[in-house]
């Protein structure tokens, strides 16, 4: 497998440099002739009716272009699937958060667009809110959404028989709740939308965005216009991480003011319309109860999960089930049944996030961590017994092929010293582990798979076109480095056109962690059958067989013979005066069961690879604060295959950050379904100057048998065993469980506190007796 | 976010600046380094006819030694303070809040003392954009009639949160407030008048010009600490300034001074006094200051700060332990 040119080498990423020089656009930078600025006037009110919009003051106002209500929309209604349509793009009839649209404004310029939204009069008839999912459920006041019965939006249910069979023949049975408060992704780069209708009539529109294909169809659903009308460009984008995969009601609000003004519009979202109106982390309350025999094996679990969903559907069914996919993919069990319920409140809507789940996954390895204290045996071992292994099923059905869980188990203990340290550190000072399972993509039906186009140019070099999006993650460079290996050329002769839904076809997007995977692969299958175009008249020239070729650095050679060779440029320009084009497609489509759906049949095969991570760390708690100083971090992810380790090992450093360093201080606080801490000085996300001071990186390659190359889904496994490992870490150091997240030091210390006291009570006892 | 709009002025010299203060009063706000002010002014909870700017005022950015007292320019920077040397060793808790003050990068080098001192009291549900203060009745800071952080509040009790203040209140500072026609100088502490809908003193035409840190006989030590979820960027959610003065190991003179607990920096006169005679190395009456000192700021406090009240209570003894040890010296 060493004989790659590019693959698996450290290449510094192709757009590095102009990220760091400041040279690349993002969506807010763009500038176009006689652009105008537009604002979106949002509900104030929790829940409330609308009672009456009147626009005419603000239509008046010199310098307003246009001023667009739900009344200008044709109704139609977003939703991920057909039976969660529940969001309106602007809404007619009710509000539902603080932050909904009820109108947007173009103007010349911002200060006349925001007079105008303050011009703009809108009429309601406040409705009792509710915050809180379990007050939500047992309300008697009038449902967020009517045809919702007890605000619940989702409910999966996943049973695999015997589970309470299984319960009686346990050994040990133990049930925990655990909470978590939401978080927020807070990406660099606030969300953007720049929209024009060209003279064609069609709508030209730039954002970030998780896939562009998964915007332009509801835009053209919205708009009643054909698909190839609606051209989502390519455009830098400042980090996703689950927050930019749908469309978001100002996508179409811009078009609808472009579409109006017949100009182009750009809608930029302060730091707080960042938070609130796009998307967030749900808040959970997930309830383990787990079953094992003598050796810590799990013979049954029942886990119940209320989940925080805010206003609309979103990804809910997708939302709702990712969290006991990554449980059941990490941990065997034999048999296990789930009731995940997302409800309805009135808060902003909440979507997919990288540490999907906070108190899901932290809740699964704390309770293991209590079950092996309960049983005498280490952390490590429950672990091993109960880890996922290459070949078997998961609960609902899964084939696993590669899964090397067991070495990234034993790495990070290894290289942490996990086993001389664990129970012998010092008051105060801990080390955790946690593991995870992530998939490497979803269902997606007629969208789960992606093609992709090369073609040579006269000069040698060639142009690949992908639908894949580059969200920040180095997915660009991903494809580059790709077709470069394949075609024998070096990164700078290739081209990239991506991300653009006019000269590119349809991809999953980059949020299933699919894009090497089902993206990255239909590039690798494209440049495989250019090559084999290329060899075929190299062949002739070379007069030797096709199968006998290799490409390097722009030259194709003979591989027994190297000295034979001939410059890919000239081969190219050999075909083109015989006749022949140089180009090709290559698509890929995973097998999944079409069949499976999250709702109504959650069982067969969910994707074709998963990914297995171990992260542990080693903590100091201030016993007066209850603050936490991480001293050392390991992360060890299998990779399948590491296409690049210099960008794997920044996704796991990212990771530590977002998923572990994050657990210790990233929530939302509130005030009646307002968000006190909506900008980046409130909202504690780490900064550099927290973060461990020592990462060990390593990457396991189990070298999966479908991906390209061997490689699947990188770094997304870290972020979720991240956040368990903190909590283990933390939970060891102060010798108490938490079961709730994140950790900041005000519950540290209380826990340290209650804990101190039952010492003292039980001294005392013990003292009496004496 | 935008600015609201207004007219900048920009003064050659005091001379100039304190007239423009007398003829526009209340319209004018001063803007030193506009770390606060100006993100104050894009979530509009001001909207000044006029910013004047101190820009050209050069002559007010210094730190001089004098015989009995240290003076220092109104518009010094953190970054000065935090460089200075007879600040590090005579007044170490002033250096160590210069130090922990926002970002390095932005506050340290924008950021002055004034600015600093003269920051205004912050609150969770009241330092947001005008769009989170919409769709609900204004609270007393905005003008209205209601608190969100304490029920039935009859007044305002935003929180004093810088940094600088509680330092040099434990270390004595006097503060020299110039306008057109005369200067008066005045203890740090009266210029606070725990009032949170208006937290000082200083008059609209007034310029805070100086501040200035009396030569504490015998020996004498400080020190400030605080407490933040986060390594930088954050403002403290307790804190405490204290300053020891003893001769021949017994304290001849102590001042606790504790911060964002309230609407001003809290002089903690009793947690203070206890500790007078005391020896250097008595812990037992350190951490009874301490916990004097909790009590009494426990009063004050509300929840309008992040993290939890009780949190925050628990840590200002924490706090206080720390910085008294610090200045007496005791290693941990
Ligand atoms: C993200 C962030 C984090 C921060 N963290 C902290 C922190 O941790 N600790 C902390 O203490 N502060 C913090 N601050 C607040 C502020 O940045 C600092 O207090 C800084 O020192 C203020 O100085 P300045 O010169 O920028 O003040 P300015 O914004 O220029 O002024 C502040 C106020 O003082 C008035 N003023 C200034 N100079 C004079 C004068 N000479 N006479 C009369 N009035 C005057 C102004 O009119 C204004 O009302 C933070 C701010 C931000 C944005
Ligand atoms: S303490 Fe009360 S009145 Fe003062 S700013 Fe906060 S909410 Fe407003």
């Amino acid at each position: 497998m060493s004989d790659y040119n590019l693959i698996g080498k450290r290449m510094p990423r192709v757009d590095s440099r102009s990220k760091v020089t400041g040279k690349v656009r993002f969506t807010a930078d763009l500038n176009l002739p006689g652009m105008l600025v537009g604002k979106v006037k949002r509900s104030p009110y929790a829940h409330a009716r609308i009672v009456k919009i009147d626009t005419s003051k603000a239509k008046a106002l010199p310098g307003v272009k246009a001023v667009v209500t739900g009344e200008d929309t044709e109704g139609v209604k977003w939703g991920v699937f057909a039976y969660t349509r529940d969001q309106q793009f602007i809404q007619m009839e009710k509000v539902r958060y603080i932050g909904d649209e009820v109108a947007g404004v173009a103007a010349v310029d911002e200060e006349t667009a925001l007079k105008a939204l303050d011009l703009i009069e809108v009429e309601y008839e406040e409705l009792p809110a509710v915050f809180d999912p379990l007050e939500a459920m047992a309300s008697k006041g009038p449902l967020i959404h009517d045809d919702f019965p007890d605000n619940i939006n989702v409910h999966v249910n996943i049973d695999t028989g015997s589970v309470d069979e299984n319960f009686e023949k346990s050994h040990y049975i133990r049930e925990d709740t655990f909470v978590a408060a939401e978080e927020s992704y807070f990406q660099a780069e606030p969300y953007a939308v720049v929209a024009r209708f060209d003279e064609e009539d069609c709508l030209e529109v730039w954002m970030p965005n998780g896939g562009p294909h998964m915007k332009s169809k509801p835009l053209s659903n919205a708009f009643k216009i054909p698909l190839h009308k609606v051209k989502v460009k390519k455009i830098a984008i400042g980090g996703a991480f689950g927050g930019r995969s749908e469309i978001c009601p100002v996508d179409y609000i811009c078009a609808l003011l472009a579409k109006r003004t017949k100009a182009p519009v750009k809608i930029q979202f302060t730091r707080e319309e960042n938070t609130i109106a796009t998307r967030q982390g749900h808040s959970m309350i997930v309830t383990h109860k787990t079953g094992v025999d003598k050796e810590g094996q799990v013979l049954a679990r029942e886990t119940t999960c209320y989940m925080d969903g805010g206003a609309y559907s979103s990804t809910g069914p997708i939302a709702t089930s990712v969290p006991f996919l990554s449980m059941e993919q990490a941990y065997r069990m034999g048999s296990v049944r789930y009731n995940g319920y997302r409800i309805y409140t009135n808060k902003p809507i909440r979507g997919m996030i990288r540490v999907h789940g906070r108190a899901f996954a932290c809740g699964v390895d704390t309770q293991l961590d209590m079950i092996a204290d309960h049983l005498s045996i280490d952390p490590v071992e429950i672990r091993l017994k109960n880890s996922r292994q290459p070949g078997e099923y998961t609960s609902t059905k899964s084939q696993v092929s590669s899964c090397a869980m067991d070495e990234t188990i034993l790495k990070a203990v290894e290289k942490s010293k996990f086993k001389e340290k664990w129970g012998k550190l010092p008051a105060y000072h801990g080390i955790g582990i946690g593991t995870n399972s992530v998939q490497t993509g979803f269902p997606m039906g007629i969208r789960g798979g992606s093609q992709a186009f090369i073609k040579f140019n006269e000069d040698g070099e060639a142009t690949v076109m992908s639908g894949v999006v580059d969200n920040g993650q180095g997915n660009d460079n991903m494809l580059v480095q790709i077709a470069a290996e394949e075609l024998g050329l070096l990164p700078e002769d290739i081209h990239l056109v991506s991300a653009d839904t006019e000269t590119t076809s349809s991809d999953p997007g980059s949020y299933s962690q699919v894009s090497t995977f089902v993206g990255g692969q239909a590039v690798q299958v494209a440049a495989k059958n250019c090559k084999k175009r290329l060899f075929d008249v190299a062949a002739k020239i070379l007069k030797v067989e096709p199968d006998t070729l290799a490409a390097k650095n722009r030259m194709i050679y003979v591989k027994d013979d190297p000295e034979k060779s001939i410059p890919i440029k000239k081969v190219v320009r050999i075909a083109l005066l015989n006749f022949t084009s140089v180009n090709a497609q290559g698509g890929y489509w995973p097998k999944v069961d079409m069949k499976r759906e999250w709702v109504s049949n959650p069982f067969g095969q969910m994707c074709e690879a998963f990914s297995f991570g171990t992260t542990i760390i080693e903590v100091k708690v201030d016993p007066d604060t209850g603050q936490v100083e991480v001293l050392e971090a390991t992360a060890v992810q299998d990779v399948g295959k590491a296409l690049n380790p210099l960008v794997l090992e920044g996704q796991f450093e990212g990771s530590i950050a977002m998923g572990g360093q994050a657990n210790l201080t990233e929530y939302h606080d509130w005030k009646d379904g307002r968000v006190l801490n909506p900008t980046m000085l409130e909202y504690k996300l780490p900064l550099a100057c927290d973060m461990p001071p020592k990462i060990n990186n390593i990457i396991v390659e189990s070298v999966d048998p479908k991906g390209p190359y061997g490689a699947k889904e990188a770094g997304m496994s870290i972020a979720m065993s991240a956040a368990q490992a903190y909590a283990a870490a933390v939970s060891n150091a102060i010798g108490v469980y938490l079961d709730s997240y994140p950790l900041t030091p005000d519950k540290i210390l209380a826990a340290i506190k209650k804990k101190q006291e039952e010492e003292a009570k039980q001294g005392a006892k013990k003292a009496r007796v004496n | 976010m935008r600015l609201p709009r207004f007219e900048y002025l920009e003064p050659d010299d005091l001379t100039q600046a304190l007239d423009m203060l007398a003829s526009h009063k209340e319209d004018v706000k001063i803007i030193a380094g506009g770390t606060d002010l100006l993100v104050r002014m894009k979530n509009q909870l001001l909207t000044p006819a006029f910013v004047m700017s101190m820009k050209q005022l050069s002559g007010l950015s210094y730190i001089k030694n004098h015989d009995d007292t240290l003076t220092i320019g109104a518009k010094t920077t953190l970054a000065d303070i935090v460089d200075s040397d007879d600040i590090q060793e005579g007044y170490t808790a002033l250096a160590q809040a210069a130090e922990r003050v926002g970002a390095e990068t932005i506050q340290h080098h924008r950021g002055t003392i004034s600015g600093n001192i003269l920051q205004d009291t912050r609150c969770i549900h009241y330092n947001q954009s005008r769009f989170h203060r919409s769709g609900r009745q204004p609270c007393h800071k905005d003008g209205g009639k209601i608190c969100y952080a304490r029920d039935e509040g009859d007044r305002c009790y935003s929180t004093y949160q810088g940094d600088m203040a509680p330092a040099l209140i434990a270390l004595e500072a006097k503060v020299v407030l110039s306008k057109k026609d005369g200067k008066r100088t005045i203890n740090l502490s009266d210029l606070f008048t725990s009032d949170g809908f208006h937290p000082f003193s200083i008059e609209p035409d007034e310029l805070l010009t100086e501040i200035i840190l009396p030569k504490q006989k015998n020996n004498s030590k400080s020190a400030y600490q605080r407490l933040s979820y986060r390594s930088a960027i954050d403002y403290p959610i307790t804190s405490a300034g204290v300053m020891i003065n003893s001769k021949a190991e017994k304290i001849k003179k102590a001042r606790i001074v504790v911060g964002s607990m309230s609407r001003a920096p809290l002089f903690m006169v009793k947690a203070s006094e206890t500790l007078a005679e005391k020896s250097l190395t008595d812990i037992d009456a350190f951490k009874e200051a301490a916990g004097i000192a909790m009590d009494n700021a426990g009063t004050f406090a509300v929840h309008n700060a992040g993290s939890t009240l009780e949190y925050r209570c628990d840590m200002t003894f924490v706090m206080v332990l720390k910085a008294l040890e610090q200045a007496a010296g005791i290693e941990k």
